[in-house]
Formats: structure tokens, C-alpha cells, sequence
């Protein structure tokens, strides 16, 4: 019989979506970002992003697995239009184990013709301590590639004070469990408001995930936090229903694919 | 639709013509199925989705050969409210002591007719055919 994993990584196995990620400014609020999420394959219990990711570090393969994911959102990145920043996620422990995976973004990047500066690894991890000199030092040559750090679920699990010191990350993804009701919560704001003063002092922003309503949107404003993604702006969608959403921009909607910078037209 | 909350049944088994089986039966009786053939795909499911009942085989795709177990230890650490049905067509003394020990709520040789597995399941969730 056939292994799930093989399910997972064979052609078509993960279906990409994209969230976007929004920046509010004085003037209004735009397009900050995509985060790509994975979902596994269609018709079975992985299709759940929760499910396969938790059967993909039971089964100690979150390398390989990440490696399928990160070319199958770059290979659907490719039809974007505008060139928007992407988020993609990456086990902490595959940057620790996997010493060619720098190699290997670099190389899946520029055959899609996505430049690494246009990149977040987002850091995302639920074991204890793996190689840190090994997690160090990838961390530091994805920066030296240009790729930017973000570290995912601030705040809760293995997302502590010590992966913030570690990872120093441009990007502090707080988790919807902060943002959602916190109109109402002073704890939580209080919670946000630390986060956002840490993430300042690191010189990095924060994401704010999980924004539902305008109440907890006005209230993550006031803090200070200006990065916002969640279903009040848009759910995580295929491609295709992003461009028809018009969140792109209205002269965004052709998914053309993108070419490299040295062959695009004078 | 009567509009009650199905109960649900999660079940392991590396065969995939039994959980088809299994499946069809159940459903039929008013169970919500959702079915694993391996152990990390049934713990996955498990520390996602609230199940009533869980029905696995002793021996899935592993090295082992007694990866129920595995199964009894992780409801009972992590869902102790579900109920949980080993079968198996291998079992020691020893192995079913061992299931015993682990919490499971019972221990089942194969093959049992589907209408028998139902009977004792109805009986663990206190609910009539």
C-alpha cells in the first residue's frame, strides 16, 4: 500500500493558498504581503493544514516535506502579479538538520524567477532544542542571501524568549489567540503591546494573525501594530480566488507569469 | 435529518478493504467515520478532532507490530473521554495485559463480525441500536 508520505510528496500532493498580510497606514490600508499556507492532498485526513503538518513531525520528515512545500508556493508564486513579498514556513528543525536547504530556496527561487528579497521564512517549531549552531548559522546565511526572518506564534509553545534572542526576527507573527477578542481584553492588549515594544526594541514588526473583527482591529491599531492578516481582510485562498478578489489591485488580475528582472521588457 | 450530533469514530487499519467496510457499516448505524491506515496519521487526527470511539487494529505498518498500543497510550494521555477498541488476530496474553494496563476498554479478537464490534461499542457509549 502506498505510504501518506509519498501521497504527499508526489506531483500535485499540496495545494498552495495564499493569505494576504495588510499594512495600515494613515491613508488606508494595502497589500503588505502573501503568506503561502499548504494544504495536503485532496481527499484525505492531510488535507488539513493542522493535520499534515502534525503527521509530517510525527514522522520526522519535516525537511523533506518542507522542501515539497516551499517549491510547490514558489512554483504557484510564479503567476503572481506585482511582484507581492511572500511568506513561506520552514521548521526550525530543517534549518538545523537540512544544511542544503539554503541551497535549495536559493535554487527553486531563481528558477521561479522570485527574487530571496522578496522572501520570509517564517520559523516555525514544536520540538525542543535541536543544532542550535547548525540553526544559528542558517539563520545567518539566509539573511546573507537576503531572505528576511519571521518567527511564527509568538507567544505560545516553542515561539519564547529564547527562539526571539536566537532568531532576532524582522517579523513577530503573533498568534490569533492574542488578537482575537482582545477589544474587550486588557490582558491581551497588554500581551500585544509587550510584543509590539519587544519587536520595536529588536527593530522588527509585528504581524498580527487572527483579525475577525473591527472592534480587536481598532484596538491592535492603537497599540501601534500596523501588520494585520486574518478573515476580516480575506481567508486563505487559491490563486486563482485571490485574483478574482481584486486584493492585488485592479490591474492586477491578468496572473501573468512574472520573468526575471534581466529579461523583462525594456 | 433529525438534527443530532453524530457521534464519531475513528478507525485504524492498514487494510484498506476493512476500512471501507467498517465505514460503510457504521455510517449506516448514524456514526460520523473517519478512517487511518497509520499510526502517525491516527494520532494527527487525534489531537485535532474530538472522536467518541476509536476501533485499530493491534498491528499497523511499523516495525513493531504492536502499534495499538501506541494508540491506547496516546487516548488515554490526550483523550480520555474517547473510548478505545483494539483488534487483533495476533495477540498474546501478554499483549492484551499490557492493553489492559494502558487503559484500553476492550480487546477483541479477529475476526469479529462487524454486527458483534457495533454491539460493544453501543454498550461503551451507552447508547442502543
Amino acid at each position: 500500500m502506498k505510504d501518506l508520505l509519498d501521497t504527499i510528496l508526489e506531483p500535485g500532493g499540496l495545494t498552495v493558498h495564499f493569505q494576504p498580510i495588510m499594512e495600515l497606514r494613515e491613508e488606508g490600508r494595502r497589500l503588505y504581503g502573501l503568506e503561502c499556507l499548504i494544504r495536503g492532498p485532496k481527499g484525505t485526513n492531510l488535507e488539513s493544514a493542522d493535520v499534515l503538518f502534525d503527521y509530517v513531525r510525527r514522522k520526522r520528515e519535516e525537511s523533506l516535506v518542507d522542501r515539497a512545500c516551499v517549491k510547490a508556493a514558489l512554483e504557484r508564486a510564479r503567476e503572481l502579479p506585482g511582484r507581492p513579498h511572500l511568506s513561506i514556513n520552514v521548521h526550525a528543525s530543517t534549518l538545523g538538520r537540512d544544511h542544503e536547504f539554503l541551497v535549495f530556496l536559493g535554487d527553486v527561487a531563481d528558477v521561479n524567477a522570485i527574487s530571496l528579497s522578496d522572501v520570509t521564512v517564517e520559523i516555525v517549531e514544536h520540538a525542543p532544542p535541536w543544532d542550535g549552531r547548525s540553526f544559528l548559522g542558517a539563520l545567518e546565511g539566509l539573511r546573507r542571501i537576503g531572505v528576511r526572518i519571521g518567527l511564527d506564534d509568538v507567544g505560545l509553545g516553542q515561539s519564547n524568549y529564547r527562539m526571539i534572542l536566537d532568531c532576532r526576527p524582522d517579523y513577530f507573527k503573533i498568534d490569533r489567540y492574542f488578537a482575537l477578542g482582545c477589544a474587550k481584553d486588557p490582558y491581551r492588549q497588554a500581551v500585544l503591546q509587550s510584543i509590539h515594544e519587544l519587536a520595536r526594541r529588536f527593530g522588527g514588526r509585528v504581524v498580527a494573525e487572527g483579525v475577525e473583527h473591527t472592534e480587536d482591529l481598532a484596538a491592535i491599531q492603537a497599540i501601534g501594530i500596523d501588520l494585520v492578516q486574518g478573515y476580516l481582510f480575506a481567508r486563505a485562498a487559491p490563486l486563482e480566488t485571490l485574483l478574482e478578489s481584486g486584493l492585488l489591485g485592479p490591474d492586477r488580475k491578468s496572473g501573468a507569469p512574472r520573468v526575471p528582472d534581466a529579461e523583462a521588457p525594456a | 435529518m433529525s438534527g443530532a450530533v453524530l457521534q464519531r469514530m475513528l478507525v485504524i487499519d492498514d487494510e484498506e478493504p476493512i476500512l471501507f467496510a467498517a465505514r460503510e457499516y457504521f455510517e449506516a448505524l448514524g456514526f460520523s467515520v473517519d478512517c487511518a491506515t497509520e499510526l502517525e496519521e491516527a494520532q494527527a487526527l487525534l489531537s485535532h478532532v474530538q472522536y467518541d470511539i476509536v476501533i485499530a487494529d493491534l498491528r499497523l505498518t511499523g516495525i513493531y507490530g504492536t502499534e495499538g498500543l501506541a494508540l491506547v497510550r496516546h487516548v488515554r494521555e490526550r483523550c480520555p473521554q474517547t473510548r478505545i477498541l483494539l483488534l487483533t488476530a495476533y495477540g498474546s496474553a501478554a499483549v492484551e495485559e499490557e492493553a489492559r494496563r494502558l487503559g484500553v476498554d476492550g480487546f477483541l479478537q479477529k475476526p469479529k463480525p462487524l454486527p458483534d464490534v457495533a454491539q460493544i461499542v453501543f454498550g461503551l457509549l451507552g447508547k442502543t441500536a
